[in-house]
């Protein structure tokens, strides 16, 4: 399934002294299967733009296709959008609400009806995805950490079995272990189950090590797109916008300014030691 | 939908209205609404509306905005006007449906019923609108405080007042985002009969609750380590003192006051009804 | 001179878990013989994953928590005892995690005024005081506004205002970041530094990020109640493995210069920075 945006813009509050444009002519297609990276800081339009892909605002402009069919043409098939385009927000505490994890990831599968084998067999997989084991699926979700809080939150809209999972700032707020817990789950998902998955981040290191593609937003326009190499490289212009790229990425870039060779699209520690280690070598070597 | 909502709202302005000291608006504010069961004529009542309207117009909220907060609470009017039209006996039988009689009696008290609900919310609303919640709670604690000696913690009310006016919107916010998160989980708020909707609540409802007691729990270590203890040795850094101008309105309203009951007893009087 | 001390500090409470059968009462050791001692003007670090007891050792600090056993010093008051409290929390004041919950009032000014009027300072002295703490965080154009239409990093300045207002000789900040979005971080860092560099406020900074604890004079570590690792950053970074293992990051370029000496190459073991790193990759070049 391929979800295309075309010339999308939402002006909040329209009319009134407080109008405020949120996404001004945004178009972005994402293909079946891709695992794409949505960054931008805050006011940049991102949580506006995630909240229009799965029909919980409708835009002032523009439109959202969904296989090629607008999913505001038809309103009675907008909770079949909504199933179709999980969308898991920031924190876990504005969903978790039943007695035990397993209830609380079946209230999605409950709500479209489906049978009781149907539903078991989602939870119990859901679950399995994000890598949560047996043990807690009779636990009451606010007994458990915040890393795993969250692995439920997400386990919740996965047992819908959308085809596009949208995850948003996944990560924020949790210390590195519980970080590491959730995205080592998101890897997972997306490689066992194929599926579409926007990540939407405000932390570069995060994003880069992940991703297929990386979509920059900037004052509710589409900043930049292409993958993490082709968006890093532009380091000023991300600066501008107030982001910044991972922190590996600045020495190499320093170094290449004082003219020594070394590759330019270096953004994790594993491959800067890698470059790194040849580039010390070849100088003992001559 | 819930924003709409203008009771308890604070529009900023300058103007004559929005200096007056809280203490006194709120003063106004009670006697009015007392007076207000006093007024039983239509003169009265247009006496109310003229006096109402002044203090409107100095006020320079716009009309439209206080209107907006009768509309929430249009329901309660309609069903006071239905009660007493048909609720009331009178001579003048003017059409007779089954159990049902209408008089004249009846649709001039449902009149009246009316104007006084209308000219009640928006008279308090007029209050809020033109005094900061912060001056409306200082004030308040200001009045109560007479009757700490017998037991109103007025120093404790305030304080509740006030940090419930600084989390509602916090709230309102955390229920919507709420609701997307379950609706994102293909809750449905809108369809099915009453005892479904009721239950569709409980995956809203929970996760406020507990967002709520959190926060509750935070906040009272927060106040803690800013040395809250109680209003014990506690200072203020507005300390409220009446000027001249509060002196002037305080007079106005013992001369509206005095021209209430006068209409009020020249009706008994006269006996007249209009 | 110290301004806080710590003497075998331990915490200990009973979680109760509701099980099948009844419930299961445990003794928990937030805090395991913790010694430590931090100096007047000194901006300190605790590191630690969730849980580790690194809160509860901020909580310490203010008196909202005493200690089951070992005694904690603040400014020279002993936080056993019940009658010092008031001067204990004026001695130190405290920032907590969500700006939300912490903000009282519905106008600026009013909440930074809280904390004075609390302690029966003089109407005029507390004006005095609001206007100078606004400006000390870079808010004052804001002291008429709501906290809920501010931003998230804004908020957190607000906090800081209402603590630095009450006239604290050391302030806690118990993860004042977590919820902020990078924008919002730097500016609470910012403000951070500039109040112990500037004002020479001791600052006791609760994070898990390590690029914040970075900047700090001395970091201790904390893991399971215990007191692991203490030092000048360069110090602890530089341990890298004994970090990962307490479910802590370390800088990208630490662990770059880590994984590099692993392989052989001679490359110092506390580089922090970026600049640092260019500067010793160029020395490697130059020296062959």
């Amino acid at each position: 399934m391929s979800i295309k945006i075309n010339h999308l813009t939402y002006i909040y509050n329209m009319g009134t002294i407080f109008e405020k444009k949120a996404l001004d002519d945004v178009t972005i297609e994402i293909q079946k299967g891709e695992f794409v990276g949505l960054i931008g800081h805050t006011g940049s339009g991102k949580s506006t733009l995630i909240q229009h892909l799965n029909g919980t605002i409708s835009p002032t402009m523009g439109e959202i296709l969904l296989d090629g069919e607008n999913i505001h043409k038809d309103k009675t098939k907008l909770k079949q959008v909504r199933q179709r385009i999980g969308l898991a927000f920031q924190y876990p505490e504005h969903q978790l609400f039943e007695m035990t994890v397993y209830k609380d990831v079946a209230f999605g599968p409950n709500n479209m009806k489906l049978s009781e084998e149907e539903v078991d067999k989602r939870v119990k997989e859901a679950l399995q995805t994000v890598g949560l084991p047996e043990t807690v699926y009779e636990k009451s979700p606010f007994e458990l950490s915040e890393g795993q809080k969250r692995r439920v939150a997400i386990a919740g809209v996965l047992a819908m079995n959308p085809e596009v999972l949208i995850l948003d700032e996944p990560t924020a707020g949790l210390d590195p272990k519980g970080r590491d817990e959730i995205l080592y789950a998101i890897k997972q998902l997306h490689k066992q189950r194929g599926i579409t998955v926007v990540l939407v981040s405000h932390s570069m290191e995060d994003v880069a090590k992940l991703v297929d593609r990386l979509i920059v937003m900037h004052r509710g326009k589409v900043a930049m797109t292409g993958t993490p190499r082709e968006v890093f490289a532009h380091a000023e212009q991300l600066e501008e916008m107030g982001l910044a790229i991972p922190q590996i990425s600045y020495v190499l870039r320093q170094l290449r300014k004082k003219g020594y060779c070394l590759p330019e699209d270096i953004y994790t520690v594993e491959e800067a030691v890698k470059a790194l280690y040849a580039f010390v070598k070849k100088g003992e070597e001559v | 939908m819930i924003r709409d909502i203008t009771i308890g709202q604070y529009y900023p302005q300058h103007s004559p209205i929005h200096k007056i000291d809280a203490r006194v608006k709120i003063l106004i504010t009670f006697l009015f609404i007392i007076t207000l069961f006093f007024v039983n004529t239509f003169t009265g009542y247009a006496f109310v509306i003229v006096c109402l309207t002044a203090v409107i117009r100095a006020s320079k909220v716009p009309l439209k905005f206080m209107l907006k907060g009768i509309k929430g609470i249009f329901i309660i009017i309609v069903f006071t006007a239905f009660i007493n039209v048909f609720m009331t006996k009178g001579e003048h039988t003017l059409f007779q449906w089954g159990v049902f009689t209408v008089t004249l009696e009846g649709i001039l008290l449902a009149i009246k019923m009316c104007v006084r609900l209308i000219l009640l919310i928006i008279g308090s609303s007029l209050l809020t609108l033109t005094t900061t919640p912060i001056q409306l709670t200082d004030g308040m604690e200001y009045l109560l405080r007479p009757f700490k000696k017998i037991g109103v913690p007025a120093h404790e009310i305030a304080m509740m007042m006030t940090i419930a006016l600084r989390f509602i919107p916090t709230l309102l916010d955390e229920t919507d985002k709420i609701m997307k998160a379950q609706q994102a989980r293909g809750a449905d708020f809108d369809t099915g009969n009453l005892i479904q909707r009721a239950k569709s609540l409980i995956p809203i409802l929970v996760p406020l609750f507990i967002s709520a007691f959190r926060r509750a729990d935070e906040l009272a270590m927060a106040m803690e380590a800013r040395c809250y203890h109680g209003d014990e040795n506690r200072t203020r850094m507005n300390v409220m003192v009446l000027k001249t101008s509060d002196y002037r309105t305080i007079i106005l309203l013992v001369i509206y006051c005095a021209a209430i009951f006068l209409l009020r007893f020249a009706a008994a009087q006269f006996s007249f009804i209009w | 001179m110290e301004m806080i001390k710590a003497q075998d500090l331990s915490y200990e409470y009973i979680r109760v878990t509701e099980l099948e059968q009844g419930t299961k009462e445990e003794k928990i050791l937030a805090l395991n013989h913790v010694n430590l001692e931090i100096e007047k003007g000194s901006f300190v670090a605790v590191l630690g994953h969730n849980g580790s007891g690194k809160s509860t050792f901020a909580k310490h600090i203010n008196a909202l928590v005493r200690p089951t056993d070992g005694v904690l010093w603040v400014n020279g008051y002993d936080t056993k005892h019940e009658e010092l409290i008031w001067e204990i929390r004026q001695s130190a004041g405290m920032v907590f995690q969500n700006p939300d919950n912490q903000l009282v009032a519905t106008v600026v000014e009013e909440d930074i005024a809280f904390g004075p009027e609390n302690m029966g300072v003089a109407p005029t002295e507390i004006r005095k005081r609001v206007d100078e703490a606004l400006k000390a965080v870079g808010m004052y154009e804001y002291k008429e506004h709501t906290p809920s239409k501010l931003s998230g990093g804004q908020k957190q300045r607000i906090a800081i205002a209402g603590v630095l207002a009450m006239k604290p000789k050391c302030i806690v900040f118990d993860e004042p970041t977590a919820m902020l979005d990078p924008m919002g971080r730097k500016d609470v860092m910012d403000t951070i530094l500039r109040l112990n560099r500037e004002e020479g406020m001791t600052i006791v900074l609760i994070t898990h990020y390590m690029d914040e604890a970075v900047l700090a004079d001395k970091v201790f570590v904390i893991d399971d109640g215990n007191m692991v690792l203490e030092g000048t950053p360069k110090e602890v970074f530089a341990q890298v493995e004994k970090l990962k293992s307490y479910g802590l990051d370390v800088p990208q370029v630490t662990e770059t210069a880590y994984e590099l000496k692993k392989l052989g190459i001679s490359i110092a073991e506390d580089i922090l920075t970026v600049e640092e790193m260019v500067g010793a990759i160029c020395q490697l070049k130059s020296t062959i």
